[in-house]
C-alpha cells in the first residue's frame, strides 16, 4: 500500500470505529501525542471557536465515563470523502482534507414511538488530519473536524 | 397504599396549594403562546447579543424578538441602537447576515449606509432615511426623507457589556431596575474589565421555552448530571440558596465545586473571575427567559427566543475577559466545553431532559400537573425558584398558572 493510500485507510478505518462506538480501536489509530479537536467559525460573534478538544488518553476517558452520563444513544454514522492527502518530502508526515457529513439515526432522544428509525443530517464539515507515517502505517497526530453547522440542538456525547 | 391512577384521580389537583403546581397547557396551548409574546415578550427587557459582537463603528447584529427582526448598529458615535430591521418602503427585511459592517457598500448601495437591496432606500446608523431611489420623480413634495426613518427601539448596554432591548416604547424602568437587584451577585465581576464572547452555538429544541427557563431554575435536576452529584452533593451544596427577586428574577446562591471529584477535571481556582471566590458557581434567572450561568472561570448567558408553544431557539454563549492571553482563554475554553458545550457532558443531558418534556406534553394531551411544591428552606432543592417565576408569570397573563382559564390571583405564600 503506498503512503497515501494508507492515510486513506486510517481516515476510512477511524470513521468506521466511531460510527460503530468502537473508541479504543479508533484511539489506537492515533500515535501516543494525539490532539482532537471540534471547531467552527461563528459569524454570529465574529470568533474562531473551539467546541471539544483533548488528547488521547481524555477522550478515551471521556468515553469511559459515558455509562455514568445519560446520553442520547442515537447512532451517527459519518459519510467521508478524502479530498486530498498530501504528504511531506521526508515521507513520513502526511495531512489530509475530506468532506464529513454525519447523519444520526434516531432512538432515543424525542418521541421513539414516532421518531425512532429516521435519520437526519446531524452536521456537516471537514477533517484536517495529520499523520505520521512509519512501516506502511499513517498514525493520526491530529485531527480537527472544523464544523460549518452551528445548530447543534440536543448536542451530543459522542466525537465526531 | 401506593397505587396507579385512573382519569379522574390522574387529573385531580395533588396535595397542594394553587401556587405549588401549574397545568401543562401553559406550556402547550398556542393561544397562551401568542399572549405570551404581546403581554410579556413585547413589553420587557430583553437582551440580544454581547457589544463585542459588533465592537467597530458601522458594524451591525441582526436578532429577532416576539418574532420581530431586530437590527443593532453601532454608530461613528459609538453608541449601539436598536430597529426594527424592517424597511418602511414596502416591508423587506434590510440586512439578512447575523452580522457584519456597513463600512463597505452593497450591490443596490453606498458605503456607511444600510440599504435595502430591494429599491435601493438608505438609512445611516442612526435609523435616519438619507437616500430614496428617484424620490422626487415617484413621490413629487408629498414624502419626505425626515418621515421615512426607522422604528428605533428602546436599548441599552448593562451588565459587563449585554445588549439589551424592548419593544416597549412605554417601558418606564431602565435595564438595572428592571433586573430589581438580581444581577448584583455577579456585577462587580462582569463590570470590573470588559469581557469577550468565545463561544456560541444554537440549539432549536420542540418544547416550550418555560421548560428550559425551569430547568435553569431548579437543581433538584442535579440527579440527571453525573458530573454535578460528584462534584456537589455534600453540606455546602444543600445549604445554597434561591433567592427571589421583583420582576421573576431569582439568583441560585453560590457554594464552592469540588471540581477534582470528576475524572479529568480540574480546578478553576487560578482563573476566576475578579472578585470570584475560587471554584465557586453563581446563577442569576431573569424573566422571562434569560439565564448567566458564573462557574468560576468561565461565563455561560442563555437567551430563549420563543418559536411557538413547543419550539424555543435557544441561543448559548460563553465569555472570558478580553484582557485574557492565550493560555488563558484556552483554559476557559476547556472549562466551558466541559460540561457546557454541544459536546459536553451536562449541557446534552439538560436538553435531552426538556425534549422529553416537550415530547410527552402536546396540546390536548390528557392535563398534566407539573409540580413545584418542594419546600426545603429555600435551599438548593427547593422549588421556590419556579414558583417566584410562575407568580410573576400570572401576573402579568392575568391567568392561573395552576388553571390558566382562571384569571391571575394573589397566592398568601408565593
Ligand atoms: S422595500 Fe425597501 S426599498 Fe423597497
Ligand atoms: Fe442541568
Amino acid at each position: 500500500m503506498s503512503s497515501a493510500d494508507a492515510v486513506r485507510d486510517s481516515i476510512y478505518r477511524s470513521c468506521m470505529y466511531k460510527d460503530d462506538m468502537e473508541w479504543e480501536k479508533w484511539l489506537n489509530l492515533c500515535d501516543e501525542d494525539f490532539q482532537y479537536s471540534i471547531t467552527a467559525y461563528s459569524p454570529e460573534i465574529r470568533n474562531d471557536m473551539i467546541y471539544l478538544s483533548g488528547g488521547r488518553d481524555e477522550m478515551l476517558g471521556m468515553m469511559k465515563m459515558l455509562p455514568k452520563h445519560n446520553s442520547d444513544h442515537s447512532p451517527l454514522k459519518r459519510h467521508c470523502s478524502v479530498y486530498t492527502v498530501d504528504l511531506e518530502d521526508d515521507g513520513a508526515t502526511a495531512t489530509a482534507v475530506s468532506s464529513v457529513v454525519v447523519y444520526q439515526t434516531q432512538l432515543d432522544g424525542i418521541n421513539c414511538h414516532v421518531d425512532a428509525g429516521s435519520s437526519n443530517v446531524f452536521l456537516v464539515g471537514r477533517y484536517f488530519d495529520k499523520f505520521r507515517i512509519a512501516d506502511g502505517v499513517a498514525k493520526f497526530v491530529e485531527r480537527e473536524v472544523k464544523l460549518d453547522t452551528r445548530k447543534l440542538d440536543k448536542g451530543t456525547h459522542y466525537p465526531i | 397504599m401506593a397505587r396507579s391512577r385512573n382519569h379522574e384521580q390522574w387529573t385531580s389537583p395533588p396535595p397542594f396549594t394553587s401556587s405549588e403546581y401549574v397545568d401543562s397547557r401553559i406550556y402547550s396551548d398556542q393561544e397562551i403562546f401568542e399572549e405570551e409574546l404581546e403581554k410579556i415578550f413585547k413589553k420587557s427587557w430583553i437582551p440580544v447579543c454581547h457589544e463585542s459582537e459588533l465592537p467597530e463603528p458601522y458594524d451591525f447584529r441582526t436578532v429577532t424578538i416576539a418574532k420581530e427582526p431586530v437590527i443593532l448598529t453601532r454608530a461613528k458615535d459609538g453608541k449601539i441602537r436598536a430597529f426594527l430591521n424592517v424597511c418602511p418602503h414596502r416591508g423587506n427585511m434590510l440586512e439578512r447576515s447575523p452580522s457584519g459592517s456597513f463600512l463597505d457598500g452593497s450591490p443596490s448601495g453606498n458605503p456607511r449606509h444600510i440599504t435595502c437591496m430591494f429599491h435601493a432606500w438608505q438609512f445611516d446608523m442612526k435609523g435616519r432615511c438619507i437616500y430614496i431611489s428617484r424620490q422626487e420623480e415617484g413621490y413629487q413634495d408629498r414624502l419626505k426623507k425626515q418621515q421615512m426613518g426607522l422604528r428605533e427601539l428602546k436599548c441599552e448596554v448593562y451588565f459587563g457589556g449585554f445588549v439589551w432591548v424592548s419593544l416597549n416604547d412605554q417601558i418606564d424602568m431602565t435595564v438595572e431596575e428592571w433586573s430589581a437587584g438580581s444581577l448584583a451577585v455577579l456585577k462587580p465581576s462582569l463590570d470590573e474589565e470588559p469581557l469577550e464572547v468565545f463561544h456560541y452555538h444554537k440549539a432549536i429544541i420542540p418544547c416550550n421555552y418555560k421548560l428550559w427557563h425551569d430547568t435553569n431554575c431548579e437543581f433538584y435536576h442535579d440527579y440527571l448530571h453525573y458530573h454535578n452529584r460528584i462534584t456537589g452533593f455534600n453540606d455546602a451544596y444543600f445549604a445554597r440558596k434561591n433567592t427571589g427577586f421583583d420582576n421573576g428574577h431569582i439568583n441560585v446562591g453560590s457554594f464552592e465545586v469540588q471540581y477534582d471529584n470528576y475524572e479529568g477535571s480540574h480546578s478553576r481556582e487560578e482563573i476566576s473571575f475578579p472578585h470570584l471566590p475560587p471554584n465557586h458557581w453563581y446563577m442569576i434567572d431573569m424573566f422571562p427567559g434569560v439565564n448567566f450561568n458564573l462557574r468560576g472561570s468561565s461565563l455561560r448567558c442563555d437567551i430563549m427566543t420563543p418559536l411557538g408553544p413547543d419550539k424555543v431557539m435557544i441561543e448559548f454563549r460563553g465569555l472570558g475577559l478580553k484582557s485574557d492571553d492565550a493560555v488563558t482563554r484556552r483554559a476557559r475554553i476547556d472549562h466551558h466545553n466541559s460540561i457546557w458545550g454541544p459536546f459536553g457532558r451536562n449541557l446534552h443531558e439538560d436538553l435531552l431532559a426538556v425534549t422529553g418534556q416537550g415530547a410527552a406534553m402536546n396540546p390536548r394531551a390528557e392535563k398534566r400537573q407539573i409540580l413545584h411544591g418542594r419546600h426545603e428552606n429555600e435551599t438548593i432543592h427547593d422549588e421556590n425558584g419556579m414558583r417566584h417565576f410562575y407568580e410573576e408569570w400570572g401576573r402579568w397573563m392575568d391567568r392561573m398558572p395552576s388553571n390558566p382559564d382562571k384569571p391571575f390571583a394573589e397566592s398568601a405564600g408565593a
